[in-house]
């Protein structure tokens, strides 16, 4: 079914060890659309992102991508998919120097960006290529994890927490950046605490709490909209 | 005195090369798979095989050779890695460990038992036959080639690494496989890519070796502990530094040679004890990105007070009186000596269960322990005329002192590298004893005399050394269990669990690895002592390193962590010892078979595989009970 969805969870449930961590999350992302996903730590949210890349121990459901199911296949054959995924922990490759960085991943669509173009959207390190991943700072390292996955042609980008510890400063190049993807027709599926820059770039929210969507709404109403949210994580 | 030096130097560039190839490959599978591929000794041999048959069975020349070897160690390489190894990523690497460990078993065992254990010839091209004379200095062509090549190969791996992109997909898929493969970089074609390749250069080390050693099938056993020790020595994350400690150790092995012979089989091994104690994280190491430790929580640990698994009760009399009935009527129904060897054993096993079980801590150098106190009693009771408790005493005390001096350089570091410095320690080890005088060599200490126990008990009679190997294993079984269940144990357990809580507590951590190093040892040692005594023999087998493989088959078998596990595994490997003695040289291939059957099939060990059984079985029943009790009554109420 090639219908207007980049990615479609049904059903998803996920186990750390013993203990169950997703316990039957379903939602779908349309193309274009950014999605954000909101809710407490510990609520489930890393753990979608990670088992729609199945990165997880354990899962059990549906995960379709681009129209083709996804679940059972390793991690690398679904980024052939176009789906890019930028973790929390940002897991820059500290032994690569930052042109490795953008080199490494193999360009699964042609649509992949040109480095050219990654300067332009992080100037930051353009100057930077021939430093080893563990001599960037924490803005840098973030700004190259997500050039990273523009690298390999992903038009579907799975963000964990992009602005996560960062300065005020290279959190607003950071929200530029997002907003220019957003522009360019990018797919994203964002996890983000901020609820303000949340309403501002994402089209849809999906609440998350204890491993099930709570809530799934579009953005356009605005003030109530942010108000229906507090209320419902009692944030 | 200067010509021979020069002559041994030459020896030592040699043998550097051998080294260099061999530990870079092992370097890259261990850096990117978290495997200590055992199967590497065998993988060098299998290239000097593969040179070998190429030449017999299909007239490949020699330069054939050179790219066929590699061609078919490689490809064995990938073999082994898809079919086995591939189910082991994700668990602890102590099965990998021991995965490969039983491979080579297989291999090397095959071969020898086909082809035996002498060498065959296989000779170098005729150019290469003549010799560089540098006046001071004759090179022998052929040494000069091996030389020229493993350094040529070695130069490209090295750049290849550094500066391509797929030596920057190697390097990114060994720091950190998950994001590498989240990024599309095929991770499992890596794998088995990197370990073609280093198996592909031992290969070309073995077909190099062919002309100067001859082909034989144990050409790779003892070569692979001194790759292990100069791993250790050049430290891991710098490919570099793995080539030039490779060289460095050859040209010291060789000095050493030339000076003081006895010292050359183990002063790779000294100084890597040295290195461990100056700079743990070896020369060219840097600090640890990635450490390759073990994951308590990746072992099937059983709770330390084993109330629910264990039976209720163990003490008291009706289980003693069980005891001594049962212990009483075997000696009727089996060989004596059949079953005071799987107490021996039983013992064995039990130090090494108790060591990695419950502290956490991988010694691959028991055998060294068990050797030494065969020895010391043997000898004690033979050429001293002690008495039996006195011999037994003085292996024993012999076996702990060891055990301590291995304990301060095996807890400077974890896991795998744990493995290798206690395995390089206890080949050190074995190389004493092979030169000592008083250990007979090949021969052994044989006929050593029994005596009489504390003047009282008559041990020639076999009756009485049967209860006394019993009252041995039984003595170490509950008082290692009373030790894990006590605050001690428990500390132990705490340790194992997570080192740096225990620190950050204020415990001494390395004082209870240390102490938990000791009763390991003083284990081993009553298991040597008493063999000793029970076969009235000590031979070189019991120091070999096979033998610390046994130890850690047994405490596999039977289940790491439970109480009675080595019991069960000491009877099955000394079961199917027995019974497979009719097939004699293929024993070595059977046992390896067996021992990677257990990591695929029986990770958790026999024991608790069949206490599950049990259990399913009794609720089974018991559900049938319940299920027919009200049908009964019905029909008692009609």
């Amino acid at each position: 079914m090639s219908d207007a969805v980049s990615l479609r969870l049904s059903h998803v449930q996920a186990w750390y060890g013993d203990s169950q961590a997703l316990f039957g999350v379903g939602f779908a992302v349309r193309p274009g659309e950014v999605t954000c996903l909101v809710g407490r730590n510990g609520a489930g949210k890393t753990t979608i992102l990670r088992a729609i890349m199945g990165l997880l121990p354990r899962q059990t459901g549906s995960i379709v991508l681009s129209g083709r199911e996804a679940s059972g296949m390793r991690p690398y054959e679904r980024t052939r998919f176009g789906i890019g995924y930028c973790p929390e922990e940002r897991a820059i490759f500290s032994s690569l120097t930052v042109e490795e960085n953008l080199d490494l991943p193999p360009a699964v669509r042609a649509a992949d960006m040109a480095k050219d173009e990654i300067f332009a959207l992080f100037p930051n390190l353009r100057t930077r290529g021939r430093h080893y991943g563990d001599q960037l700072s924490g803005g840098e390292q973030q700004m190259l994890a997500i050039a990273r996955i523009l690298r390999t042609g992903a038009q579907t980008l799975l963000l964990d927490e992009p602005t996560e510890g960062l300065a005020p400063v290279i959190v607003r190049q950071i929200e530029h950046a997002l907003i220019e993807l957003k522009r360019r027709g990018y797919t994203i599926l964002l996890v983000e605490q901020n609820l303000d820059f949340v309403l501002h770039l994402a089209d849809r929210v999906v609440a998350i709490e204890n491993g099930v969507v709570v809530d799934d709404l579009e953005t356009r109403g605005g003030e109530h909209v942010k108000s229906r949210l507090l209320e419902r994580l009692a944030l | 005195m200067m010509d021979l030096i020069l002559g041994y130097l030459t020896i030592g560039l040699v043998n550097g090369s051998f080294y260099a190839l061999l530990s870079l490959g092992l370097a890259l599978i261990f850096g990117l798979l978290n495997i200590l591929n055992m199967t590497h000794g065998v993988l060098y041999m299998m290239g000097a095989f593969a040179a070998w048959a190429g030449s017999r069975y299909l007239g490949l020349g020699y330069f054939a050779g050179l790219v066929f070897a590699p061609v078919c160690v490689a490809a064995f390489g990938v073999i082994l890695e898809r079919s086995l190894l591939r189910r082991t990523y994700g668990l602890d690497p102590l099965y990998g460990f021991m995965l490969t460990f039983g491979a080579a078993m297989v291999v090397q065992g095959g071969l020898q038992a086909h082809f035996g254990s002498t060498g065959l010839p296989y000779a170098a091209p005729d150019w290469l036959s003549g010799g560089l004379d540098l006046g001071f200095l004759y090179f022998p062509a052929y040494r000069l080639w091996v030389v020229a090549v493993a350094l040529v190969i070695c130069v490209i791996v090295w750049v290849a690494i550094a500066h391509t992109r797929l030596g920057s997909v190697l390097r990114a898929s060994s720091e950190n496989a998950a994001t590498a493969e989240a990024l599309g970089v095929g991770v499992p074609r890596v794998f088995a890519a990197t370990f073609a390749l280093g198996a592909a250069l031992a290969g070309l080390a073995g077909a190099l070796a062919a002309p100067i050693y001859q082909v034989s099938p144990l050409m790779g056993s003892d070569i692979l502990l001194v790759v292990f020790a100069i791993i250790v020595i050049g430290g891991m994350g710098s490919i570099g530094g793995t080539i030039v400690s490779s060289y460095v150790l050859a040209l010291i092995e060789s000095l050493t040679q030339a000076l003081v012979p006895q010292a050359a089989s183990f002063i790779v091994f000294a100084f890597m004890c040295v290195v461990l104690l100056l700079r743990p994280q070896g020369l060219f190491g840097i600090s640890v990105i990635r450490s390759h430790e073990f994951l308590a929580a990746r072992l099937p640990w059983i709770e330390p007070a084993d109330k629910e698994t264990a039976p209720k009760r163990l003490t008291g009399l009706v289980p003693t009186l069980a005891a001594v009935a049962a212990l009483s009527a075997l000696p009727m129904l089996l060989y004596p000596v059949y079953l005071m060897k799987i107490f021996c054993f039983t013992i064995f096993a039990a130090s090494f269960n108790f060591l990695l079980g419950f502290a956490g801590i991988m010694s691959f150098g028991q055998a060294a322990l068990f050797g030494t106190a065969a020895y010391l009693t043997a000898h004690a009771a033979r050429e001293w005329a002690l008495p039996p408790e006195a011999a037994i005493g003085v292996g024993i005390a012999a076996a702990l002192a060891l055990g301590l001096v291995m304990g301060i350089f095996a807890i400077r570091r974890r896991g795998i590298y744990q493995a290798m410095i206690t395995l390089a320690i206890a080949q050190m080890v074995y190389f004493v004893y092979v030169q000592a005088s008083f250990t007979h060599g090949e021969d052994g200490i044989q006929s050593v005399p029994r005596g009489m126990l504390l003047g009282l008990i008559d041990l020639r009679n076999d009756t009485n050394v049967y209860w006394l190997s019993a009252a041995a294993m039984l003595g170490v079984l509950f008082g290692l269990r009373r030790l894990i269940n006590s605050p001690f144990g428990m500390m132990l357990i705490a340790i194992r669990d997570n080192e740096r809580r225990a620190l950050s507590l204020g415990h001494n951590v390395d004082a209870y690895k240390l102490a938990a190093f000791g009763i390991a040892a003083f284990c081993a040692g009553v298991a040597g002592s008493m063999s000793a005594i029970v076969f009235q023999l000590a031979t070189l087998s019991g120091v070999h390193w096979h033998l610390s493989g046994e130890a850690v088959l047994m405490a596999l078998i039977g289940g790491i962590g439970t109480f009675g596990g080595p019991l069960v595994g000491a009877a099955v490997l000394v079961t199917m010892q027995h019974f497979l003695s009719p097939f004699g040289a293929w024993i070595v291939a059977i046992q390896g078979a067996v021992f990677v059957l257990c990591v695929l099939l029986f990770r958790d060990g026999l024991l608790p595989h069949a206490l599950a059984l049990a259990a399913n079985l009794r609720r089974q029943d018991a559900t049938s009970k319940t299920a027919v009790a009200p049908q009964a009554m019905e029909a008692i109420g009609r």
